[in-house]
């Protein structure tokens, strides 16, 4: 069942290297920019969800630190992490609360320091036995472990994973908020070093500190608010807990799971969207997801984003901010920014012409857990 | 071996008997006793049927290579000297996956779903590792 609710706002701070800056005070800042877009009052707000940034001590506390520095009564919240894939099961669980009436309006956060603070997402996954026994280690190593076998399985190319780079370059450049605007050529990008091969530096995304925001309540509501309203069409999480005990686990296929759900819900499929904003920690991220999303078949993401077909003016415009990649990594968050003022129709040179519905991807953890969104202009 | 300074693992009562056997010369899983599953990372119980009960149960040692990535970062200083250093996701004839390095040829010369088989490293006085070895197909 689709929900019946709306983000009416949105918030983001600056994005990049901030001195000085705490989790804490981007996130109000990103809550202040989300109650001003949306023109709702603070004593509006009875719902608060969020993801603790990797710098945050309090973990699980995040959401009462931030609801006690800005004053808040709620009746519905929490912190959790699902990594990547946190910001759109937010959204899932904030458009459920206020269709059921759990709550009137649900603010939902992330803020981080993660390059000031030096975050190093190095870490070894595995319980019990680590995975560093081996030196199996960091984000970067389980992505490319999937790049790999897709490159062996289906042929797909080094120049293949450098066209997602480009494109996202290339969007970035067109948006003043980004962090990396300078022009990636396909020499640069396959003349740039390994990190963990096949993965190059620019395969990589960038490490950010920032907070972003957003506001969830009913459409009814939403009809009085300041912004045209963008409807939350289907939102869904899926996940596969067995990391390697599932054979198909580096193929993540939690992914089409989550899907599935949201164009059921939404009534839509692939060929109805004007854009796609998707989860992209590393480029074979989007190559998988553009498979797993069925804009084309398995195994033919590399030849897919060839010739500009993801980038603006092509077939399906991906990450027309520029991503993890070059905007920004805010954990996928930006991603559900850039779809919402997609739809608003306020991105532009980026702008896709008259973008009616999008779709929003978000993975994390040991790339086990997945969630996605179908949004659409109200 | 005092100086090794790569991870190893902290021996429990549900992982000792995977480290002492690989001490012997024997690659052993968790086989279900309900369902027959191999299962792995060790567990306290079966994915698939949910039974507890499990007898370690000695494999081939042969498997393939699903997947690989070369490390060209080191992103723990015990790997520092290696790079650039494998680590390879091993398919094991029974099923089961596990992470391993692939030793006995150079990095540029692996390639998924060649055939490769256990090998024993011992690392320290008391921990062995399983790696895997190309097999030379006849």
């Amino acid at each position: 069942m689709s929900p019946s609710a709306a983000i009416v706002g949105v918030g983001k701070t600056a994005q990049g290297t901030l001195p000085g800056a705490t989790a804490l005070g981007l996130q109000i800042a990103a809550v202040k920019g989300t109650l001003a877009d949306s023109g709702l009052d603070k004593s509006e707000i009875d719902g608060l969800l969020t993801q603790p940034g990797t710098t945050a001590p309090e973990g699980a506390y995040n959401y009462l630190r931030l609801g006690e520095a800005l004053g808040l009564s709620l009746r519905f919240g929490g912190s959790f992490a699902m990594g990547g894939a946190t910001c759109l099961a937010s959204l899932q669980m904030a458009a459920h609360a206020v269709s059921s009436g759990a709550a009137n309006a649900v603010l939902c956060v992330f803020g981080d320091v993660a390059r000031s603070g030096g975050s190093k997402f190095d870490r070894a996954a595995g319980w019990g036995d680590s995975w560093g026994i081996w030196g199996m280690f960091s984000a970067a190593a389980n992505s490319a472990m999937t790049a790999r076998r897709h490159m062996h399985e289906f042929g797909t190319e080094s120049r293949h994973l450098g066209e997602v780079a480009i494109a996202s370059r290339r969007h970035a450049s067109l948006n003043p908020d980004a962090v990396m605007r300078a022009p990636l050529t396909m020499e640069q990008y396959l003349a740039s070093r390994f990190i963990v091969e096949p993965l190059r530096l620019y395969d990589c995304c960038l490490i950010s500190d920032g907070a972003v925001a957003f506001l969830v309540t009913t459409l009814e509501r939403a009809r009085d608010l300041r912004q045209r309203p963008v409807r939350v069409m289907g939102a869904a999480q899926a996940h596969s807990p067995e990391t390697i005990g599932n054979p198909d686990w580096w193929y993540m296929p939690h992914q089409r799971l989550a899907i599935e759900q949201v164009y059921a819900q939404a009534g839509v499929g692939p060929a109805d969207m004007d854009f796609a904003q998707i989860y992209d920690n590393f480029t074979i991220s989007v190559i998988v997801w553009l498979e797993q999303a069925g804009f084309c078949e398995r195994g033919e993401g590399g030849p897919f984003v060839e010739g500009g077909r993801i980038q603006l003016g092509g077939e399906l415009p991906v990450n027309t901010a520029g991503g993890n990649l070059s905007e920004s990594y805010m954990q996928g968050w930006l991603h559900l920014v850039e779809a919402v003022r997609q739809l608003r129709g306020e991105c532009g040179d980026r702008q896709v012409p008259d973008a009616e519905i999008g779709l929003v991807t978000g993975r994390g953890m040991t790339l086990n857990c997945s969630a996605a969104a179908v949004l659409g202009r109200g | 071996m005092m100086d090794y300074l790569k991870p190893l693992p902290t021996i429990t009562d549900e992982n000792e008997p995977f480290w002492s056997g690989l001490e012997h010369g024997e690659l052993r899983f968790q086989r279900c006793g309900g369902c027959g599953h191999y299962r792995y990372p060790i567990a306290p119980v079966c994915p698939r049927c949910l039974a507890v009960d499990f007898v370690w149960t000695p494999v081939s040692g042969r498997g393939r290579v699903f997947s690989y990535v070369v490390f060209h970062h080191a992103y723990h200083r015990g790997f520092a000297a290696d790079l650039p250093y494998n680590v390879a996701l091993i398919r094991l004839e029974e099923g089961i996956f596990m992470f391993s390095n692939i030793v006995g040829i150079g990095n540029e010369a692996i390639v998924c779903d060649m055939p490769v088989m256990v090998d024993y490293e011992r690392v320290t006085d008391t921990i062995t590792l399983p790696r895997f070895r190309p097999v030379l197909m006849p």
